[in-house]
């Protein structure tokens, strides 16, 4: 990028900020009408009661809404959830994903099949990951009770999705195997980009495997997991594929997400006021974990 | 990495993390070869004994899986086309121009994908809503462009960081505009990673599943998740049916990453670190 200076001063012409401007015009455009004007509508209508079934307007309840939430038992139990989910399934897909990165990344002769492998979960919808589990999960027919009968556990099938811990273990379950293949590809781009020369240094110097791993592999990778664990809290938060393909929630309201319950109350019963304060919530979420990723990296770097 | 390197060891290892990712489909794909009637036997049989497609026909006259297909198509290849072109003019003006606070211009647009997808649900279902924009392809195409645009500005920005300066240069030390260097020199050299942003787009606007159950759930404009997701049967969820309306849906995207795995590992590692 080197060129001579009276050469970028030819190209500086004055035009050129009005160029930029021009060009990243559209972008900001649609960032405005789809990010920036909605979370301002959203902040708005939840000091509203606003409902679009009945046709009665909005009326001005100012924090009503906001004690409203957090008095509803239905939203500490989708929150509960929600974190409950961030929590196992996150570590969970970067442990999983870490030990599908390591194996990934010893020499084969053929990398497309491996790499294939760990690209098709990723590219799988969210959505079928749910329907393909809840198949496998299935009380009479599914391959899960059928291998833990061939393996001896006899007795009465578990009926996975309709016993609320159950339920929430094959949610989780299915969480990590659809997430951890993305942690994996991201995980490997990092540990390709250790130098080996670190690793035949540590050899030369008697550190055992153990050591290595934890000295060398650890540390140089710690960058990619920071990237991927944000990545993946701020989905896990967002929940919603998966439970409502494989239980809608269910059984009662035991795997319901705060996402399930947005969508539920805006959609189904569509009390946007209601509806909005409970994304108002779901955003301050979001936020918190964001800005404390955040503070850890900038005390990294 | 460290690990022994036997010959065997390394075959168990590409095994492990082959039936990992290929065991769910390759068991849908042979659920949908399966005959109802085998289907529901006990104990469950693994290997299907009389395959059948009975399955993949009834997938596409009990409900309208091509229009579902269709649907998908219309809304992914819109987006993602929509999306390419505004990253692209984003990501050159990043790259390229003398602007001021380029790095704090890439911040924002980046920024945008830390939103939860559902607090935007809210506002811009109201809106859609009142517009009257429910069910029809714009009410999905215009969320999708926008939650694509981070990841395809990052990854064109990448590109065109890699392009020589001193190629455009000549081009318009010979007498091209910037824009003539721009649409000669910088789009060809940059088409590998335009397509790279496009696929990784492309599968974005595929999946997604909220917006399209919320926005676009009619019968006629539903996508292929919400459209298999909502099936119901006369009585029970039709298990062999499903599974043979997923692999059709799968199919696609499944082939399209197999193509163009290199490319779409290097996108999703560059748009992932850097982000």
């Amino acid at each position: 990028m080197a060129t001579g200076a009276s050469m970028i001063e030819r190209m500086r012409d004055p035009s050129e900020a009005s160029l930029g401007m021009l060009l990243l015009a559209p972008a900001f455009l649609l960032l405005a009408l789809i990010v920036v004007y909605p979370i301002a509508t959203l902040i708005f209508n939840s000091f509203f009661d606003l409902r679009l079934s009945g046709g009665g307007g909005m009326k001005f309840v100012g924090l009503e809404n906001y004690l409203l939430v957090l008095k509803d038992p239905d939203f500490w139990n989708a929150t509960w959830n929600t974190v409950l989910i961030t929590l196992i399934t996150v570590p969970g897909a970067l442990v999983v994903g870490l030990g599908l990165a390591l194996l990934a990344n010893l020499p084969f002769k053929r990398q497309w099949p491996v790499r294939l492998a760990l690209l098709l979960p990723w590219a799988l919808p969210l959505a079928f990951a749910g329907l393909i589990f809840a198949w496998f999960f299935h009380t009479e027919y599914g391959i899960v009770n059928d291998v833990v009968r061939r393996l001896g556990f006899g007795g009465e099938p578990t009926m996975w999705l309709l016993r609320p811990g159950w339920a929430f273990a094959a949610i989780c379950l299915t969480i990590v195997w659809k997430t951890s293949s993305f942690m994996a590809l991201i995980l490997l781009a990092g540990l390709q980009m250790i130098p080996r020369s670190l690793y035949e240094a540590a050899e030369v110097d008697g550190a055992s495997k153990g050591q290595q791993f934890w000295q060398i592999t650890i540390p140089m990778l710690m960058p990619s997991i920071i990237v991927a664990l944000i990545f993946r809290t701020i989905t896990a938060l967002q929940t919603f594929d998966i439970p409502y393909t494989m239980t809608r929630g269910g059984p009662g309201n035991a795997t319901e997400t705060l996402a399930m319950l947005i969508h539920k109350t805006t959609i189904d019963y569509l009390d946007v006021g209601y509806g909005s304060t409970l994304a108002v919530f779901m955003f301050l979420l979001s936020l918190a974990v964001t800005a404390v990723y955040l503070r850890r990296i900038g005390r990294q770097a | 990495m460290t690990i022994p390197r036997g010959r065997s060891l390394t075959l168990i290892a590409a095994a492990i993390v082959v039936v990992n990712g290929f065991f769910p489909a390759v068991w849908i794909l042979l659920t949908s070869l399966k005959t109802e009637a085998e289907l529901v036997s006990k104990p469950i049989t693994w290997w299907p004994h009389n395959p059948t497609l009975a399955n993949y026909v009834q997938a596409f006259t009990d409900q309208p899986l091509l229009r579902y297909l269709g649907n998908s198509l219309a809304v992914a290849v819109l987006s993602t086309i929509l999306s390419l072109v505004v990253a692209s003019l984003a990501a050159y003006a990043i790259a390229r121009l003398n602007l001021r606070r380029r790095q704090l211009i890439l911040t924002c647009i980046v920024a945008s994908s830390m939103f939860p997808l559902v607090t935007l649900l809210v506002p811009i279902f109201q809106t859609m809503r009142s517009l009257g924009l429910l069910n029809t392809y714009t009410a999905l195409v215009l969320p999708y462009t926008v939650l694509n645009l981070p990841v395809c500005t990052l990854v064109l920005v990448g590109f065109f960081q890699s392009i020589p300066r001193d190629l455009e240069n000549a081009a318009m030390i010979d007498g091209c505009t910037r824009l003539g260097a721009l649409w000669r020199v910088v789009v060809p050299l940059a088409a590998p990673g335009v397509f790279t942003a496009g696929i990784l787009a492309f599968v974005n606007a595929w999946d997604e599943f909220l917006l399209a159950l919320s926005l676009n759930a009619s019968a006629s404009m539903r996508t292929l998740p919400v459209g298999i997701t909502l099936y119901q049967g006369e009585f029970t969820f039709p298990w062999p049916i499903i599974s043979a309306a997923l692999i059709v849906a799968i199919v696609p995207v499944a082939v399209l990453i197999a193509v163009f795995q290199e490319r779409v590992v290097g996108g999703l590692t560059q748009g992932g670190l850097k982000g």
